[in-house]
């Protein structure tokens, strides 16, 4: 990972950086809140580490300005013990966690091997069920056959998939995180449904997806298998 | 010499029988209120150059026995539908047809090869007026039948492309999104079919 650390202390700076490279991290460093904004347009990081307090731009401005331009790289705040202000602040600035000062090193790994991990997971690519796989990346799905699939429908089967046997209702679906994302409402998702079940047959997978319009639907794995009929 | 010996003049009659058997099945599905069944219909009886290069590829002796028994194809027709549900209405009809019994069948839609290939194809044996190989009359004849949507022939066009070029640059790549591109097509295929019958669903 290759991690943007603004921090206008000196020797916090230099331990910091000396201690993420140790675990072989990339870290730059800025001095200030408008180097740290000059650096993260110049270069791709996989972390921001911002202190608020900072000279020519803190770290909530130069975070602020960052995000208006379209810059979502993950963010920790550096903030002081005292000021629940500052981390409501910072959340609300766009960070997406904070780490209270004084901390210890051993927390400031912890969190950035934690990070590391969730974005593995996020990152997975391939989600099986029974017979049947859904590439992600790919937007495919396979089984005795493969096809693509879009977008939505990528990521409804994955929801589904990852939700198998439960009876879901329109709402329940349209309140998931998927939901929200692809902002769809309770006809567009009948239509998904409709699409991926026909896609399902069509590679002859054993999961089906029951339900009528309106739902609850609900993903099952029936019995059969997909090999009986040789090509 | 020709492979097919005296009953080469049978097969363009055949071939034209068939085509005609075909169209009439297609009209009284119309007349009886259904859409129609393929969009292009069309026929060929396989070279004498060809089928003699079949046969030495499958090492079977350059026989008119070989060409009208062991090969199924010397009179080949392919039915390109809209749909994929038109193409299972064809096969419907046609095992329903008297006119001919189909002998084998092979559904590479809902078993696509590796390649990505998509199709069915069906081998008819068709009674006909004219004189077989064994003496019959009337005489039986394989006819081969492929069926497949328009997506499925663009494809099979451009795969038959890459095939009969002897060197094609980046095979590998080329292959792989051949692949890529079938699922796309039967994924465009699928949908339309779905949003098909979401049209027509009673309500």
């Amino acid at each position: 990972m290759r991690i943007l650390l603004a921090e206008d202390e000196g020797q916090l700076s230099r331990v910091l950086k000396m201690a993420m490279t140790t675990n072989n991290y990339t870290v730059d460093t800025a001095a200030n809140g408008q180097e740290a904004v000059d650096l993260a347009q110049q270069n791709p990081y996989d972390v921001m580490i911002f202190d608020i307090m900072m000279p020519v731009k803190d770290g909530i401005e130069a975070l602020k300005e960052l995000r208006a331009s379209g810059n979502h790289t993950y963010t920790i705040m550096l903030t002081a013990m005292a000021e629940t202000d500052d981390k409501v602040n910072g959340l609300d600035a766009g960070a997406d966690d904070y780490i209270t000062k004084p901390f210890s090193l051993k927390e400031l790994l912890a969190r950035l091997r934690s990070l590391e991990r969730r974005q593995d997971n996020y990152s997975q690519s391939t989600y099986s069920l029974g017979d049947t796989t859904v590439d992600t990346s790919a937007q495919n799905l396979s089984s005795s056959n493969s096809i693509s699939l879009s977008k939505n429908e990528t990521q409804l089967l994955v929801f589904l998939i990852a939700n198998a046997k439960k009876e879901l209702s329109t709402t329940e679906i349209l309140t998931s995180n998927w939901g929200q994302q692809a902002q769809v409402n309770a006809a567009d998702l009948w239509i998904y449904i409709c699409y991926l079940r026909q896609k399902l047959a069509a590679v002859k997978s054993s999961l089906q997806i029951k339900g009528a319009e309106g739902g609850p639907y609900q993903l099952i794995e029936t019995g059969e298998s997909n090999d009986s009929t040789p090509a | 010499m020709d492979i097919y010996g005296k009953y080469a003049p049978n097969l363009p009659l055949i071939l034209n029988d068939v085509l005609t058997q075909i169209k009439a099945i297609n009209e009284q599905h119309v007349q009886a209120g259904g859409a129609k069944l393929y969009e292009h219909l069309n026929g060929r009886v396989k070279t004498n150059d060809s089928m003699i290069e079949k046969c030495q590829r499958k090492q079977l002796p350059v026989t008119t026995e070989s060409a009208l028994r062991k090969n199924h194809d010397a009179i080949g027709i392919r039915i390109v539908s809209n749909f994929i549900d038109d193409v299972y209405k064809n096969v419907e009809l046609l095992k329903k047809a008297d006119w001919c019994d189909v002998v084998k069948e092979k559904d590479y839609i809902a078993n696509a090869k590796p390649n990505g290939y998509r199709s069915y194809h069906l081998i008819l044996m068709v009674t006909t007026p004219y004189e077989d190989y064994d003496g019959h009359r009337p005489g039986k004849y394989y006819v081969e039948i492929q069926l497949r949507t328009i997506a499925m022939d663009t494809w099979a066009s451009l795969e038959h492309e890459m095939k009969y070029k002897h060197t094609v640059k980046n095979a590998a790549i080329i292959s792989r999104e051949l692949k890529h591109c079938a699922d796309d097509l039967a994924s465009c295929d699928v949908t339309m079919q779905t949003i098909r019958q979401l049209i027509n669903r009673p309500d």
